[in-house]
């Protein structure tokens, strides 16, 4: 088939597999909640079939793994997308099985939140995979608008309808801006396909410097505010606060690394041969990042507003390596990002999971809440304390493995200077994990007693405990995919 | 099992220690029974690859750093700029160790099934058992120094765990620390080195650094100073002078425990690490002498401690790092040959003495020899091949430590100052005497402590079992040397040949005179023990109050652990006041203090920009976006 251009495009649907597979599982939930009394079905039901359609999607991807392409332009299929596929679809499988119970307890509107994972992580998915502007544009409304709802859907929390209004209005101005620098992009490069527009910088910008200048600030800005990065981060912490603690998750981990992995696609991709005027845009956002974050979070007494500052001190060491993305060494410096990516995911996972079952039990979300947790559930305070250690990059955890590597990627691409910065921040970030691990080992319990956790709450804390080890003793073969993952984007 | 697939004998080992530690609470007999059959089949494989070794060797198949090499990065960092490697390396030195580790482990073990039977955390000992076997297996077969690290520290691990194993115990806990920190002195050393020849030759793949040494590639002074960091290390866990003073101490850890670890494998690693790199010390020959010297004045100086003390297991300890410092004297002079071969015979004659002490235990709950004497009527089988162990030991011909002995002393007259020979001959003399002086008290003349006496018996078929085969190795595992009994065997070039990789045909016949000499002077020695301790013991009583000073002075291990307690407390703990007080006023009050009020003052500040208004946040974002277009057009 042929556009009124006159390209020729590819509909081969097979290639949307896992989306449509998700889509459909999505309507399957809703239908399955609104129908539930006629159809006999109970809550669990919910969570199952979902879980039941990420697993579908996920061996749709492994069958689509050796299909390389596009479909109509708009979305390619290549190693890249594959690997956000299987780790977008792994943290919504972990987030449901980990937190079912919660959802069931805290969430109201439950059909509807496990739609509105599902759908959010199709556009999370293709904000990895759209080889468009557009196409990137909508994922990320997809990937937004989902989210807008689901934090607003904590039951009996009056925090959680603030949270929604202030993200939903703020993330208006953030996609005007975005919107906005594309179409001055657009303007500039005379397409909004990638590949056109990367021709189009390459060739020279000449008298068009101005808008394109504008345009990436805007860009830059827009993208900012999704990933949480500072100064365009202020709505995070409300927002993660008010949120349900599995969107909370969500946030900090989905969200956050399709923000990331659009970035890469345009900025090691399109935008790479206007590396000049955008890297010092980039270095001073993660430089302010990386230190307000990590001092901010220092100040913290909620679990929630602490990890979510430490997760927006962990944008600011990932734009640090976006920053030094120049040519001869980039596709080593984005695969850096993508390690740093993966153990960062795990990590978050594992703590968020715990303190998910945490609150199940205890109902409590302040650090002080914490104390002498070791007593009374020695496994969780295990798997916390290691997971605290792995955000703050102890060795023999991924948090290590992974920032050692990207920080290594930083530094031989010539931005020392930047490495110090993430290097003295991170010692800093110790400072507040430890708080916590104070709390759960040198305080006796307010309420004695042993409790545990449930089959589920072991067998996600478990695996993902499993794979934070086994990313810090032996990252190769993760380095080695995502190294390939990388090299897919680069045009040149 | 070809040499490619050598990863296979400590994986086994790994799977067990996980499996026991986890779950032996669900396992019939704590899981005993799996260690054992785990350590069986590793014996197995050992023999298998050493018929591979040996057909590949003397088929002149044999590359080294070639086909017998497997290796998987671990580590890339920096496209190829550091990389660390999971690599197996195997060749003669690493086909002495690897029978040695793995009999002894297995006897170990079977003889642990009684002697520790109803023992609190019966499920952890075999856990930590095979823990030590797996570290220790993959230490001998590390292609490279990282993984030789690890691995050094895993059996540190193991040993420390072990030494502790009645962590009740005061003593036992307080040598556990001990071993544990001593020996970590040696491996910072040894990491040291590590990372001074990486930095030399960019890699850490032994083989590449031995060729990269060995022709002039690094600077002469340098390669000194790494290697003897290097030995530094060795001289830890080795237990070598001044470093030797765990060792007796980590007696308090079981008997097998002392058998496997602290006598037969593990202080053997240092002799390991200094043969692994004899080619590069062959270069430095300052650092050699420096090994002979240390190696020299160990052995003499434990001897004599040996010599005077009452417990058995400590006298055992001291006859240890004596041997293990003749070891280091024949690496000094560059007969690694020697040194394998007497680390070789040592570790079962040791062993066998070991299980055997610990056989007497066992029975009588004394390890003192005042409250011991006269088992030989109740313990013959333990008797016997405590005697075949002592004369070992003792270096009486026919038993294995003849041969290992004599070529250590054969090698030092040849290329060593004629004094360090006559003082080492001395030693071996000494050896003999203490040998004897143990199995006599312990053995013979009557009963010291009747009650312990009455109630004596001999051990089990599950201790007496191992010692008989032990004994039996002790005996034979000498002759392994000649050819011809390696040919017998069926390996083509016999087991002799594969020791002594330098000289494969050195050793079709003794030089008997020399040998004769030794015998002679082993014999010597233990006529005079006889003499002084047969019977009642009169003489050496006599001895005693002829010269108190001197007995006192041995007795008080030459003051050394007097002289190190003294040194720490107005040395090091006057210095490290002096630290203290610069850490705590300059360091921590201001430095740390300080900058972390600051920080928690900016901190403290910013979180007031977090207003939680919308038109705020609104207007932090425009500021964000005008702040950048402004440097962005005006810039």
């Amino acid at each position: 088939m042929t556009d009124v251009l006159g390209n020729t495009l590819n509909l081969q649907y097979e290639l949307l597999l896992p989306e449509i597979i998700l889509a459909i599982t999505a309507v399957v939930v809703l239908t399955l909640d609104a129908f539930k009394k006629e159809l006999r079905v109970g809550y669990n039901s919910l969570p199952f079939v979902s879980v039941l359609g990420l697993v579908g999607a996920a061996v749709a991807t492994l069958l689509l793994l050796d299909n390389r392409g596009n479909f109509a332009l708009l979305i390619e299929l290549d190693d890249f997308t594959t690997f956000f596929r299987l780790l977008f679809i792994g943290t919504a499988a972990v987030l449901i099985i980990g937190s079912y119970e919660y959802i069931e307890r805290h969430v109201s509107h439950v059909g509807e939140f496990f739609a509105l994972i599902l759908l959010s992580t199709v556009g999370a998915i293709y904000m990895a995979a759209a080889r468009d502007l557009l196409t990137a544009y909508l994922a990320v409304e997809v990937l937004s608008f989902s989210l807008y709802v689901a934090v607003s859907l904590a039951k009996n929390d009056p925090r959680s309808g603030e949270a929604a209004l202030k993200y939903v209005l703020l993330g208006g101005v953030a996609s005007a801006m975005l919107l906005y620098g594309l179409s001055l992009l657009y303007g500039v490069a005379g397409s909004t396909q990638y590949a056109e527009i990367s021709e189009a910088l390459a060739a020279g910008t000449g008298d068009v410097t101005l808008p394109l200048l504008l345009g990436l600030v805007l860009i830059v800005g827009g993208l900012g505010f999704k990933a949480a990065a500072v100064p365009f981060h202020n709505y995070a912490p409300d927002a993660y606060e008010g949120a349900p603690l599995p969107v909370t998750m969500y946030l900090s981990a989905t969200s956050k690394a399709a923000t990331f992995a659009l970035i890469l696609r345009w900025f090691a991709g399109p935008l790479l041969p206007a590396v000049d005027d955008w890297a010092w845009m980039l270095a001073a956002i993660a430089v302010a990042t990386m230190v307000i974050g990590n001092l901010v979070a220092l100040q913290q007494h909620n679990i929630k507003r602490l990890l979510a500052y430490s997760s927006i001190s962990q944008v600011g060491y990932m734009l640090m390596a976006v920053t030094a993305l120049a040519p001869d060494t980039g596709v080593a410096t984005s695969g850096a990002v993508l390690v740093h990516m993966v153990g960062y995911l795990v990590t978050n996972l594992v703590v968020f999971v715990g303190v998910i079952h945490f609150y199940n039990k205890t109902g409590k979300e302040e650090i002080s809440d914490f104390r002498g947790l070791a007593q009374t559930n020695p496994y969780l305070a295990l798997t916390l304390t290691a997971g605290l250690f792995s955000l703050a990059g102890m060795p023999l955890l991924a948090g290590f493995f992974t920032k050692f590597i990207l920080f290594q990627a930083v530094a031989s691409a010539d931005y020392l200077w930047l490495v110090i910065v993430g290097v003295v921040a991170s010692t800093v970030s110790l400072y507040y994990y430890l708080q916590v691990i104070k709390q759960m080992y040198l305080y006796e319990p307010l309420v004695p007693g042993r409790w545990r956790l449930s089959a589920t709450g072991y067998l996600t804390t478990g695996v993902l405990f499993f794979f934070m080890v086994a990313i810090g003793i032996w990252g190769a073969p993760l380095y080695e995919v995502a190294d390939a993952a990388a090299g897919a984007i680069f045009f040149v | 099992m070809g040499m490619e697939q050598a990863w296979v004998l400590p994986a086994i080992p790994v799977v067990l220690f996980v499996l026991i530690a986890l779950f032996n609470g669900l396992m019939p007999r704590r899981g005993d029974f799996l260690a054992i059959l785990g350590m069986a089949t590793v014996v197995g494989l050992v023999f298998l690859l050493l018929l591979d070794f040996t057909g590949s060797f003397r088929a002149g198949e044999f590359v080294p750093g070639g086909s017998n090499v497997f290796a998987f990065d671990w580590i890339n960092i920096g496209q190829g700029f550091f990389v660390i490697e999971f690599s197996t390396y195997v060749d003669a030195i690493t086909m002495v160790m690897l029978p040695v580790v793995t009999i002894v482990a297995l006897m170990v073990m079977i003889y642990s099934t009684e002697y520790m039977r109803g023992e609190p955390r019966y499920g952890w000992y075999f856990a930590v058992l095979s823990l030590f076997v797996a570290a220790m297996l993959t230490l001998v077969l590390s292609g490279n120094l990282i993984q030789l690290y690890l691995a050094w520290e895993g059996v540190g691990l193991a040993s420390y765990l072990l030494i502790g194993f009645y962590w009740e115990r005061q003593s036992a806990a307080e040598a556990a620390k001990k071993a544990f920190v001593t020996t970590r002195i040696g491996d910072v050393g040894l990491l040291i080195g590590i990372i001074l020849l990486w930095r030399a030759t960019g890699t850490f793949d032994i083989q590449q650094i031995i060729a990269a040494a060995t022709s002039g590639q690094i600077d002469s002074t340098y390669l000194t100073v790494s290697m003897l960091f290097l030995f530094g290390g060795a001289v830890g866990k080795s237990a070598q002078f001044p470093l030797h003073v765990w060792l007796p101490d980590a007696m308090e850890g079981p008997t097998p425990v002392s058998a496997l670890i602290h006598a037969a494998t593990m202080v053997v690693a240092g002799v390991y690490l200094v043969a692994r790199f004899s080619p590069v010390y062959a270069e430095v020959l300052v650092a050699r002498d420096v090994i002979l010297y240390v190696g020299l004045f160990t052995a003499f100086m434990a001897g004599t401690q040996g010599l005077v003390s009452n417990d058995i297991k400590r006298v055992l300890a001291y006859s240890t790092v004596s041997q293990l410092g003749f070891m280091f004297v024949a690496l000094g002079v560059g007969a690694v040959g020697a040194a394998m071969f007497h680390l070789f015979t040592h570790a079962f004659f040791k062993a066998l003495l070991f299980l055997g002490s610990g056989s007497v235990i066992h029975a009588t709950h004394r390890q003192e020899v005042e409250g011991l004497g006269g088992l030989r009527h109740k313990m013959p089988i333990t008797t016997a091949t405590f005697i075949v162990g002592s004369l070992a030991l003792a270096g009486i011909p026919i038993f294995a430590g003849f041969f290992s002995k004599d070529e250590i002393l054969h090698a030092l007259i040849s290329d060593g100052p004629a004094w360090a020979y006559l003082v080492l001959a001395a030693t071996a003399v000494l050896t003999a005497i203490y040998s004897t002086r143990l199995v006599l008290l312990t053995f013979f003349g009557k009963p010291k402590d009747q009650h312990a006496y009455d109630h004596a018996h001999e051990s089990g078929p599950a201790m007496t079992g191992p010692l008989v085969l032990l004994a039996i190795l002790a005996t034979v595992s000498g002759f392994f040397v000649f050819d011809q009994v390696g040919e017998a065997l069926g390996l083509a070039g016999g087991i002799g040949a594969l020791v002594y990789l330098d000289q494969p045909h050195h050793f079709t016949t003794l030089d008997w005179t020399f040998a004769a000499g030794a015998a002679g002077s082993a014999l010597a020695g233990v006529i005079v023990g006889w003499a002084y301790w047969g019977g009642d013991a009169k003489r050496a009583v006599g001895a005693r109050s002829w010269a108190p000073d001197l007995h006192a002075f041995l007795v008080n291990r030459w003051y050394m652990d007097h002289l190190f307690q003294a040194i720490i407390d107005r040395v090091i703990l006057g210095l490290a006041s002096v630290v203290a007080w610069f850490d705590k006023r300059i360091v921590n009050e201001t430095g740390v203090d300080g900058g972390a009020q600051t920080i928690g003052y900016f901190g403290y500040r910013l979180k007031f920009l977090q207003t939680g208004k919308i038109p705020n946040y609104a207007l932090g974002m425009a500021v964000g976006v005008v702040a950048l277009t402004l440097i962005a057009v005006g810039g």
